[in-house]
């Protein structure tokens, strides 16, 4: 609403004077008294003051014709008027004059004409107009222009309280043909819950059967039906689209003019349009269940709502920006439809506050029998086609979901059903969206419902829906973990099993899931990663959830450590692109980060969770097979993870296989080693790649990758290998520390 | 019956709490599901693989004789409704206004009308069918009929009935009505019958004032062979006089098979595949009379192999769309006629449950 006037800066009227005063101001010790009434004074000498004082204490019945007084006056204020706009006062004035008839009918169009305001229009002047209107014999086309006019500045008028209370007296105007659209119009703007009644809406009523269908009078009582179903309904037809006709035209550019000049903020309501249906909409729909109901107001009400109190309840539907939702945040009357919601981003941040167990529950039933008829029940097999609109609901709830941050019940429901039916390709990423949302499963369920019919795809689909796949379980990961060290926290939960249990699921049950989740992604990517031999986008996927999954202590607050399985271990560690074993380096060092602060903790607190020996174990021998590959050269070595017969490896004639996956051999890092060859020895011709295993060039060779940008190696050497150095085991390299 | 309760259809109800975000180590109501409770999905819903035999009801005597003739009378299209948001059996009268003021305004595109007051041709009035209703938990059925004045009749001439629509819930899962919130009213099973612009304005406005959904619920072929053992049960009774099935056979061009059974035929084939009643009868009498799908899946095979052995063909392979009796008529696609009042209520019975069925949640 226009709100930003400027009181304080004096109306045009009075600017020049100020201005002739400050220049002329002889002495500055004057009193304030003194300048204020220096200023009245000057102002009284100001033509504008003058002309106006005239059109104030002009008596009736004056004549106009050959009154030179009155043309000169009027042009004058005309002057004003266009050029700078009428201060509030001046409009009160004219306003007056013109509408009392005093000089006649003659001149009021003139007047009307010029009343540009600019700043505010006050209320009372609007007021007393009207009251004209009802007793003054004004000609039919001036109360028409009357009525445009206060249409054209509605916005500037600065208070609307007086209006609303005579909505009356101005409703009873709409039985003037000629002022009806206008009136209408003008009521449109007025009308608040309050002024729908049974006989204001039977007079419109009497008015469309005798006017026919008129877009006035339907957009007026379409209002009406905003406010109070239960009293009218009307279906409007889609080429009814339109608002009110645009009824500003004599004033519109001198308005933008003075506003401009003015460097206002006042906004009129120049272009307010109802917006009955969006173009979309009326588009014929293949698909009617996908279509978001409209937002509308409740007809059917519970039968106690016909008191006071329910009467100053705000429908959703009146709500246009987020202030007036903030404002009126107490008092929102649900619409009758819950998957209107979705429709708007505004009613979002509602819904977000619902605490209504039925507004839910209306939302899930309507989402699920979306859901369910789209791809579920479709017997012309609608649902196995591609289609736009499809994609759009999909969308749609996905974002609100993001918005949500949480899944719906509804569409967790359904997923459990769809999974079992899906082929995997069919709006795959929204598909996965929406499973990434699913909350947590308890463990005893979570097999069936999810990596039953998960696995089926897995590894019957392409290597595509397979990195979709982890990626999407790294997403429900995530928003578990995320979800747990949030209530966790606002429960304040310690972190212990005897801590207390929650209502809907305990940390133990939580855990269980989690465990659950995280195995069977190790699962599927052992042997993903081999049916898709080791395939590098595959294995960036799976070391993403990885690095989700060695973090849940630290990160996450949850008591639980699980390692990757050998089979996602040894192909990060053999594999052939650097990224990969410098990321594996990293979850490593994130890992046993974890493990010794749950170590420590375990120390402080009795209560703190056990992590089992086993555990430590299996990360000690991954930690020694790390170390033994890369930095001490000792591949194959007995008693470790991989082993090969002696025999075998010696057939296979490579010399010093020992070596073959240390910093230097290892096929990842082989060109660095030959990069740091040469930059370390330029002149040698011949390359001797065992040189770099040198006690001295080996460290400028590991300071050398480190600078390559491999951070998780250079944290996993700090962390697990470096200390070592200093126990010296004579042979110069390094074991690795281990975790107890 | 509660035996053989097989399909538990756990629902959103006994797992939603009040939600206080400052005291919960649990999901939102949006979301929620723990250990301790579970979604429906968790749970498989399935049809009930034992049903009590029909009884024949006296149901002339419970019911409206009017209401009960426009019931038998009717051949009806079936849909399922997610249950009704504020639905009140007290409102109906205002219903009925508002229903009528609707169908007026849809059809007059652009005029706007009064709630209160009359609205040109159609009037829809809503009335309870009482005596319907079968177990504590059901809701009351509720007949929608919309009537259509002539302008030009007379003033005493009654007006015609043009569409009418049955909302019921005969013997609904106890465990799934219970659930719901106390605002919510469920009668799953809508059985509509007159012009489709009306079924659909009728429709839109459910949804617009009650906030529930309408999709169209088929009789799967389980059902179908349901209504067959069911009806062919009532021979004793109350002659089925025929057994008519019509089966379709993916061949090209796709072969339609009418096969049927003389009613006693039926009822021989039927009582020899029944399980000895005395076996079981040590139990509660009510069970004595409970027919489990093996029987029916029994039945089904004697009359598919009493085919096969005159004509050759294997019905198995084919799909059942339509059965009719003497005492009614169902086909695959969602149309049912319930010919005898007295077995009304073990069709309906087995149609709400087909509906239940459907819910999303």
């Amino acid at each position: 609403m226009a709100a930003s006037f400027n009181r304080s800066g004096p109306s045009d009227l009075e600017t020049s004077s100020v201005n002739d005063q400050s220049v002329s101001s002889r002495s500055s010790n004057r009193s304030v008294r003194v300048a204020e009434k220096e200023r009245r004074k000057n102002e009284a000498e100001d033509p504008v003051v003058l002309a106006l004082k005239y059109f104030n204490d002009v008596e009736a019945g004056t004549p106009v014709n050959g009154n030179d007084e009155v043309e000169k006056q009027l042009v004058l204020v005309e002057k004003v008027g266009y050029s700078r706009g009428l201060s509030p006062d001046a409009i009160s004035v004219m306003l007056e004059f013109a509408m009392s008839l005093r000089m006649g009918t003659t001149l009021c169009p003139r007047v009307l004409k010029c009343l540009i305001p600019a700043t505010t229009v006050p209320q009372e002047a609007v007021v007393r107009a009207v009251v004209w209107l009802g007793v003054g014999k004004i000609p039919a086309t001036t109360q028409v222009l009357f009525v445009k006019w206060v249409l054209t500045v509605f916005d500037m008028i600065d208070e609307k309280d007086q209006l609303r209370a005579i909505y009356g007296f101005i409703f009873n105007f709409v039985t003037d043909e000629n002022l009806c659209p206008f009136i209408c119009h003008l009521l449109y703007l007025l009308t608040r819950k309050e002024s729908v009644r049974v006989f204001r809406v039977r007079k419109l009523l009497e008015l469309q059967s005798k006017l026919g269908r008129q877009p006035f009078l339907l957009h007026l009582l379409s209002l009406y039906k905003v406010f109070c179903p239960e009293l009218v309904t009307l279906s409007i037809p889609s080429r009814m689209r339109s608002g009110f006709k645009n009824h500003t035209s004599p004033w519109k550019s001198a308005l933008l003019f003075v506003q401009k000049r003015n460097g206002s903020q006042v906004s009129s309501n120049v272009s307010l349009a109802v917006t009955v249906k969006d173009k979309t909409s009326t588009r014929k729909r293949k698909h009617h269940h996908l279509e978001l109901p409209k937002l509308s107001s409740v007809v059917n009400k519970p039968a106690q709502t016909e008191t006071s109190s329910s009467r100053k309840l705000v429908p959703l539907t009146q709500l246009h920006s987020f202030a007036q939702l903030l404002e009126n945040m107490h008092r929102i009357e649900l619409p009758s439809q819950m998957g209107s919601l979705l429709g708007s981003s505004m009613a979002l941040h509602y819904l977000d506050c619902v605490q209504d167990e039925s507004a839910l529950l209306r939302l899930n039933f309507w989402l699920g029998y979306s859901l369910h008829e789209e791809f579920l029940f479709c017997s012309d097999g609608g649902a196995s086609q591609y289609s736009e609109e499809v994609l759009q609901f999909l969308n749609r709830l996905l974002s609100t979901q993001h918005f949500l941050q949480e899944g719906f019940s509804s569409s967790e429901a359904f997923l459990y059903k769809f999974l079992t039916v899906w082929d995997g390709a069919l709006y795959r990423p929204e598909i996965l969206g929406l499973l990434s949302n699913i909350p947590v499963i308890p463990s005893s369920q979570i097999g069936r419902l999810l990596f039953e019919p998960l696995m089926q795809l897995f590894f019957t689909s392409s290597l595509f829906f397979k990195c979709g796949l982890i990626e999407c379980l790294n997403n429900m990961l995530l928003k578990w973990l995320t979800w747990h060290s949030v209530y966790a926290l606002e429960d304040d939960l310690d972190i212990s099993l005897h801590s207390h249990t929650s209502i809907n699921m305990t940390l133990s049950g939580f855990k269980d899931s989690v465990m659950e989740l995280v195995l069977f992604v190790g699962r599927l990517a052992s042997v993903g990663l081999q049916l898709e031999g080791c395939h590098s986008v595959l294995l960036s996927f799976v070391l993403d959830f990885y690095e989700t999954a060695c973090d849940t202590f630290l990160k996450y607050g949850l008591p639980l450590v699980l390692l990757p399985p050998s089979g996602v271990f040894y192909p990060a560690l053999l594999a052939s692109d650097p990224v990969s074993v410098d990321r594996l380096a990293y979850i490593m060092y994130r890992y046993k980060a974890n493990l010794t602060s749950a170590k420590n903790q375990e120390k402080v607190t009795e209560q703190a969770f056990h992590i089992s020996r086993q555990t430590f174990r299996e990360f000690n021998s991954y930690i020694a097979v790390m170390a033994n590959y890369l930095w001490n050269s000792r591949v194959f070595h007995p008693g470790m993870g991989v082993q090969l017969e002696k025999e075998l490896l010696l057939k296979s004639n490579v010399p010093e296989y020992w070596t073959s996956f240390d910093l230097i051999h290892h096929p990842a890092f082989m060109s660095y080693a030959i990069d740091f060859h040469r930059k370390c020895w330029p002149g040698r011709k011949d390359m001797d790649l065992n040189s770099i295993k040198l006690s001295k060039p080996w460290g400028w060779y590991l300071e050398y990758l480190f600078t390559q940008g491999f951070d998780g190696l250079k944290l996993f050497f700090q962390g697990n290998v470096r200390q070592q150095k200093a126990q010296g085991d004579g042979q110069g390299d390094s074991t690795p520390t281990q975790a107890r | 019956m509660e035996r053989h309760h097989n399909s538990v259809t756990k629902t959103p109800l006994d797992r939603v709490q009040r939600r206080s975000k400052s005291k919960s180590y649990r999901q939102s109501l949006r979301s929620c599901l723990g250990a301790t409770c579970l979604t429906p999905a968790l749970t498989t819903r399935r049809l009930n693989i034992s049903r009590r035999a029909p009884k024949s009801h006296n149901i002339t005597e419970k019911v409206n004789p009017e209401q009960l003739a426009l019931m038998v009378k009717t051949e009806w299209q079936l849909s399922y409704v997610t249950p009704l948001y504020q639905f009140r059996h007290t409102q109906l009268k205002s219903y009925s206004r508002q229903l009528s003021a609707f169908i007026a305004a849809e059809k007059q595109q652009g005029l706007a009308v009064e709630v209160e007051g009359s609205h040109g041709s159609f009037r829809v009035s809503f009335s309870v069918v009482q005596g319907m209703s079968e177990a504590a938990d059901d809701a009351e059925t509720v007949l929608i009929q919309i009537h259509l004045k002539r302008l030009f009749s007379r003033q005493d001439e009654p007006a015609k009935v043009v569409w009418s629509g049955l909302l019921t819930c005969i013997n609904g899962s106890p465990d799934y009505l219970r659930s719901l919130p106390k605002d919510f009213t469920c009668l799953p099973l809508l059985c509509s019958s007159g012009a489709e612009g009306l079924t659909s304005a009728v429709k839109s406005w459910f949804q617009q004032t009650f906030d529930c959904y309408f999709g169209q619920l088929e009789i799967s072929h389980t059902s179908l062979q349901w209504m067959i053992a069911l009806w062919t049960n009532c021979q004793t009774e109350s002659a089925i006089q025929f057994l008519k099935m019509i089966w379709t056979l993916p061949v090209v061009p796709p072969l339609k098979v009418t096969y049927t059974v003389n009613g006693q035929d039926a009822w021989e084939l039927w009582s020899s595949v029944r399980k000895d009643p005395q076996k079981e009868g040590n139990g509660e009498d009510e069970d004595e009379n409970s027919i489990d799908i093996e029987e029916v899946m029994r039945f089904m095979q004697g009359l598919k192999s009493h085919f096969y052995r005159h004509f050759r063909l294997d019905l198995s392979a084919g799909k059942l769309d339509q059965v009719s009796t003497a005492l009614g008529s169902a086909k695959c696609s969602g149309m049912i006629k319930i010919s005898n009042s007295k077995y009304m209520i073990s069709t309906l019975t087995l149609l709400t449950e087909c509906a239940l069925l459907k819910m999303p949640i």
